[in-house]
């Protein structure tokens, strides 16, 4: 009986019938339906299904291409199932199936808005140098509203261990980060577990170094403290080098940090650590200096004082809010599905 | 490595015969069924052995190399049809079309290399079991639809229907074959939920459509397909039977063929 009702329901949807009765005064809402039901079509939904799918193969071929090819099958679909949804008998006799494809709904929304108010970005902080809002790398959403420029935290360190191999095993990155209360607080992060501050999200990532850091005094003996992210450790072992000015001058230094040991033996169990036998290599313009832990260089525009090495971690960082209404907006679609499967499946055994 | 080797070996001959006697048995119109289940209990129970050898020899579960994403996914499959042969009789026929199906898996097991691989750091969390548990389930539902299947196709051939005939008709097995579609699709939904947990947690970002992401949606998507047109056009059995094997074929890359050909960091471990 219900197999019946449900498939009479169907076939209207599906084949789109409008009616059309020209003698009505209300001639225009009717046509109105016709073409709702007509955008509810069963059929038109397969065809949306598998433009998706062209939309996904296209986007992920090309990169630059990822929001058309999957916004228009989506806005389409979406369209498709809320006019389903209004004149889809179906919907209104099972409650679970309507709860689920309205979930499907809810989740388009809101990725849509996460998408609109996202950040995404990088940045290698360098131990005990405070984060103070400012990213390397970044892309956001064109609503992003966030305060990124509050946050602060404290890289404190963190511990590596290497197997044979060179085989990079857990990441604990020691970090302290200010609440909104302008208290500090201590944290352990890593691998599976970020830091989450004021909804920004930060990952450690493979990316950590040596950060060369100095004192800088100018000529009019204001004394700024500074460091210079070196590449990757050990990803660019043999560039070791990078360019640097000063906070607030125009000066050009390069550094060079020259390793005189084997850090992480790929034969043993390591960890990363500082380099205890090195050298570093300061350029500023055609002079070229050694220097050492304690050691200053006199230069027209100021003295560079070499404190020493300290380590540097790359954070991924992200943000979406729509995070924790996803995994809701998830787990009543799933639940939905599965209550709709099983009413239907107990009602009636596959070889009754 | 040797012993766990010789014991895989043992269970891949009981899984061989299993599906030799229950060939030769629709081939000639018996019904082994007790020793076909028996065949299959024997290699599930030597090949757990053996994942439990090289489980505690290496410290890590089977989610890494070929040869491991291999055994298990044989091992979860074989538990998925066991368990359908045991609980369901009247389809129990079906096991001369899926266990030969299995025979592909099984001789592509035999001749990956059985080394070791490097476990990463981001898989250590329960998420990697719950992520990769709900994929097996899902493939193991498809497995059981595409045996149901396969048998409306060789029926719709005109292939075998006196030996098939002990099988329930054809719109029956079209009922159970959507049904393992629909239980899938609710599997493959939380796969790819649990999935977006993971990667949130290890690389900072939900979904990027990295090379097995957008294979797992297509995957997704021909899943919905399938069950949408099904209602949509009231698809015979066989027409029905041909898209479950096409979600089969595009699952089967998904889960076997994007993981090796890609560099990306998700190398994918079901
Ligand atoms: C792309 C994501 C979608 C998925 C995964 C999905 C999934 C499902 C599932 C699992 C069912 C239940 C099938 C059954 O009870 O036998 C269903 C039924 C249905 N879906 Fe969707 N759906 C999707 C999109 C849509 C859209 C866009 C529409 C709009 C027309 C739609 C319309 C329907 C209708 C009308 C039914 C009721 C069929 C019935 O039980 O008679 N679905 N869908």
């Amino acid at each position: 009986m219900d197999g019946a009702v449900k498939r009479n329901g169907l076939a209207q949807a599906a084949s789109g019938q409008a009616r059309t009765d020209s003698g009505d005064p209300t001639e225009r809402s009717s046509a109105g339906v016709g073409l709702v039901r007509r955008l509810a079509s069963l059929r038109l939904t397969l065809a949306l299904i598998v433009l998706l799918g062209v939309g996904v193969a296209f986007a992920y071929l090309r990169e630059g291409a990822r929001t058309w090819p999957l916004v228009v099958p989506l806005i389409l679909l979406a369209i498709n199932l809320m006019a389903a949804v209004m004149t889809n008998g179906v919907f209104r006799r099972q409650t679970a199936l309507l709860v689920f494809h309205l979930a499907l709904v809810v989740l388009l929304l809101l990725v849509a808005a996460g998408r609109l108010t996202y950040l995404n970005g990088y940045v290698g902080v360098t131990e005990d140098v405070p984060f103070e809002g400012e990213l390397s790398e970044s892309d956001r959403g064109p609503l992003h509203a966030g305060a990124l420029s509050g946050v602060r935290f404290v890289n404190r360190g963190f511990h590596i261990d290497y197997a044979p191999g060179l085989q990079r095993e857990a990441t604990r990155n020691q970090v302290a980060w200010q609440g909104s209360d302008g208290r500090w607080h201590d944290e352990l992060i890593g691998d599976q577990k970020p830091l989450v501050v004021s909804g920004y999200r930060f990952y450690t990532t493979f990316n950590k170094g040596f950060a060369p850091t100095f004192r800088w005094r100018d000529t009019h003996g204001y004394v700024v403290r500074g460091s210079v992210q070196l590449p990757p450790y050990p990803l660019k072992e043999y560039s070791q080098a990078a360019e640097w000015s000063p906070p607030g001058s125009t000066l050009s230094i390069w550094v060079l940090l020259d390793i005189d040991e084997i850090i992480l033996d790929p034969a043993e169990h390591t960890s990363f650590r500082l380099p205890e036998h090195y050298k570093l290599v300061v350029r500023i313009g055609r002079e070229r200096h050694e220097m050492h832990p304690g050691d200053s260089l006199q230069t027209a525009d100021g003295t560079l004082e070499f404190e020493g090495l300290r380590n540097w971690m790359g954070y991924r960082v992200f943000y979406d809010w729509t995070l924790p209404w996803l995994l809701a907006a998830c787990a009543v679609a799933v639940v939905s599905l599965a209550a709709h499967f099983w009413r239907k499946f107990t009602a009636r055994p596959w070889d009754a | 490595m040797e012993q766990e080797l010789q014991v895989l070996w043992v269970a891949v001959t009981a899984y061989v015969f299993a599906g030799v006697v229950a060939v030769v048995g629709v081939v000639l119109g018996k019904r082994p069924e007790r020793s076909v289940l028996a065949l299959m209990l024997a290699g599930l129970a030597l090949q757990t052995l053996s994942i439990g050898l090289r489980w505690d020899r290496l410290g890590h579960g089977p989610f890494i190399t070929m040869f491991e994403i291999l055994c298990s996914n044989v091992w979860s499959l074989m538990t998925a049809y066991t368990l359908v042969y045991w609980r369901i009789p009247r389809i129990r026929a079906s096991a001369a079309i899926v266990m030969p199906l299995m025979f592909i898996m099984l001789g592509w097991l035999m001749v990956a290399h059985p080394g070791e691989g490097h476990y990463p750091p981001t898989y250590n969390t329960p998420w990697l079991y719950i992520h990769i548990g709900l994929g097996k389930v899902f493939l193991g539902a498809v497995l059981v639809a595409v045996g149901l299947s396969c048998v409306i196709l060789l029926r719709h051939a005109g292939i075998g229907l006196q030996r098939l005939a002990q099988l329930p008709a054809s719109a029956q097995l079209d009922e159970l074959a959507f049904r393992c579609m629909a239980i899938g699709l609710i599997f493959h939904t939380l796969m790819l939920i649990a999935g977006a947990i993971w990667a949130q947690d290890a690389w900072g970002r939900y979904w990027a459509w990295d090379p097995l992401e957008t294979w797992a949606f297509i995957t997704w998507l021909t899943v919905a397909f399938t069950i949408h047109a099904r209602l949509a056009y009231r698809l015979s059995p066989p027409v029905h039977a041909g898209l479950v094997l096409a979600v089969f074929v595009t699952a089967f890359l998904t889960f076997f063929g994007v993981p090796f050909i890609s560099a990306t960091p998700h190398q994918g471990a079901v």
